[in-house]
């Protein structure tokens, strides 16, 4: 099944990831790219959460630890330029 | 450029704060990434139980219009990328709008829930089945399938009715990581029954009743019939979870299989349902990444929809300047979100000097909020005062 629509990642990848050792939604986006998309986590960030509570013991409240980076929408990089800012400021 | 405020998203919040600051003599721009302002409002029609009709769009119409004569400048089909300090804000054609006070009202985004096909044209989250329907007129589908039991989805499905759809019925999502709570029949009959008694459409109102009848709490699961009871000629089913949906262009059928009281799934067979429609329902979570990402703190509050910015009375944030309103400080309807924006809208007026008589008025302001919360027709979450209680606690904590 499913659960990165935009990067087609499945429940499957997910779980080996974990088991291979990843315990963050960081760890897991690296390996996997879940969370990489179009939508940058906008359809799978909540379902990730939620797949890897019953898998180890961090809870979803805990999970918070990837930080929302800017930009938190997607734009061209002409428009990044003429505005002027290094978005990992 | 510069302004007296920012206001990222015109949803109901974004639109009442906008009016509010820029009639006391705010210098305001207004953001947001559609062609339209008004947000979620856009798709809202029902009757109040004690009143006429509450019609979205013509809300949003006469607010628009407000906000034309004060002279709030909009950008409307700009996307805000990110928030430096203190405060820039970013838009994505890369101008970027300075003000001391941004009002983050972003609203909220729902929440998938996995099931074999979900990914399949047709399968859409039930709030784009009501864009679609009440807002641009068209039919999501000719038989449609909700999954998924909750306040939003039933209204919807009594919209989509409403608009000549055939809603083959309102079902379970299957027991797995993603639908918890929403695949069990014993807590979504415990969750029928906390649906207010003001409920907004008289199919929630029925199933408000239904779910208090002691007898049908106790029985109901064991006792519901198999064919699922119908609602508006809608069949509700309480024991049954769509397990598959299958199609190759687009949908063509989904799996439903009978569950126990607990959602697990029997040994029964399984059935299939032609439908070319499926919508889910999962629920919403109130979008925050702006805020996170300016350094905003967040908290975990399941019952107000899941991380969220945390905030004190006045709807600050722990960023001084930045502000929030509406679902993005926790799911509640749109009339909670206009009193949140109006709130909004005095306080950083009175900050700005635009106004005399400041205490009295966040008092009002704040009464205001606390009234719509009271007379809320739609409860998103059972446990929301709890939720709030507890935002309530860790604030006072922070400060
Ligand atoms: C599908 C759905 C149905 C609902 N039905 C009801 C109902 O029937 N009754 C009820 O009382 N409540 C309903 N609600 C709750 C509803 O969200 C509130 O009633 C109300 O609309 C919230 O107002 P808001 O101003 O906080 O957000 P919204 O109305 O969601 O407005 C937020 C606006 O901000 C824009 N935006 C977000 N991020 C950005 C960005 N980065 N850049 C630019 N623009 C951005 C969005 O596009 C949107 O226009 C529903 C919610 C949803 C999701
Ligand atoms: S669904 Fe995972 S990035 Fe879009």
């Amino acid at each position: 099944m499913i659960i990165c629509r935009c990067e087609e990642v499945l429940l499957r990848d997910i779980i080996t990831s974990i088991e291979n050792g990843a315990e963050t939604l960081k760890a897991i986006k690296m390996e996997t790219r879940a969370g990489m998309g179009i939508c940058q986590g906008r359809t799978c960030r909540v379902l990730l959460e939620q797949a890897i509570a019953p898998y180890t013991d961090i809870t979803i409240q805990e999970t918070n630890n990837i930080m929302y980076k800017n930009p938190v929408r997607p734009i061209s990089l002409a428009n990044l330029s003429r505005s002027g800012k290094d978005s990992s400021q | 450029m510069k302004y007296d405020l920012v206001i990222i998203g015109a949803g109901p919040a974004g639109m009442c704060a906008a009016i509010q600051a820029a009639s006391n003599g705010a210098r305001v721009a207004l953001v947001d990434e559609n062609p339209v302002p008004g947000g979620k409002l856009r798709g809202q029609v029902y009757k109040e139980p004690k009143s006429d009709w509450w019609i979205g769009e013509k809300i949003v119409r006469s607010m628009e219009s407000k906000i034309k004569q004060l002279g709030v400048t909009c950008f409307l089909e700009r996307e805000v990328w990110g928030i430096y300090p203190k405060w820039k804000v970013m838009l994505n054609n890369g101008e970027q709008l300075e003000s001391d006070f941004v009002l983050i009202a972003t609203g909220a985004a729902e929440k998938a829930i996995p099931i074999p096909g979900w990914t399949t044209p047709g399968v859409m989250a039930i709030g784009a089945a009501q864009v679609l329907a009440n807002i641009q007129r068209v039919k999501p589908g000719n038989r449609v399938a909700i999954i998924g039991i909750d306040a939003l989805s039933l209204t919807i499905a009594y919209d989509l009715k409403m608009a000549g759809v055939n809603v083959v019925g309102i079902y379970l999502p299957p027991l797995n990581a993603f639908s918890l709570e929403k695949s069990n029949p014993l807590k979504m009959i415990a969750y029928l029954s906390s649906l207010s008694h003001l409920a907004p459409n008289p199919m929630l109102k029925l199933l408000g009743k239904l779910g208090q009848i002691e007898s049908v709490q106790k029985l109901g699961v064991n006792y519901y019939p198999p064919f699922g009871m119908k609602v508006w000629g809608i069949p509700l089913h309480l024991r049954k979870a769509v397990v598959e949906i299958i199609g190759n262009e687009a949908v063509e059928e989904i799996v439903v299989a009978a569950v126990d009281q607990n959602g697990q799934l029997g040994r029964k067979q399984e059935k299939r349902i032609p439908v070319d429609c499926a919508c889910i329902s999962g629920g919403l979570y109130p979008l925050v990444e702006l805020a996170n990402a300016a350094g905003c703190e967040s908290v975990y509050i399941e019952e107000l929809g899941g991380h969220i910015p945390l905030y004190n009375e006045e709807l600050e944030t722990t960023q001084s300047g930045i502000f929030v309103a509406g679902n993005s400080t926790g799911i509640e309807g749109a009339k909670v979100a206009m009193a949140q924006g109006e709130l909004v809208g005095t306080v950083i007026s009175i900050r700005l000097g635009f106004v005399e008589g400041g205490p009295e008025l966040i008092k009002k302001a704040k009464e205001k909020v606390n009234l719509e919360r009271e007379n809320a027709v739609i409860k998103f979450h059972p446990g929301l005062e709890n939720g709030r209680a507890k935002l309530e606690r860790l604030s006072r904590i922070r400060e």
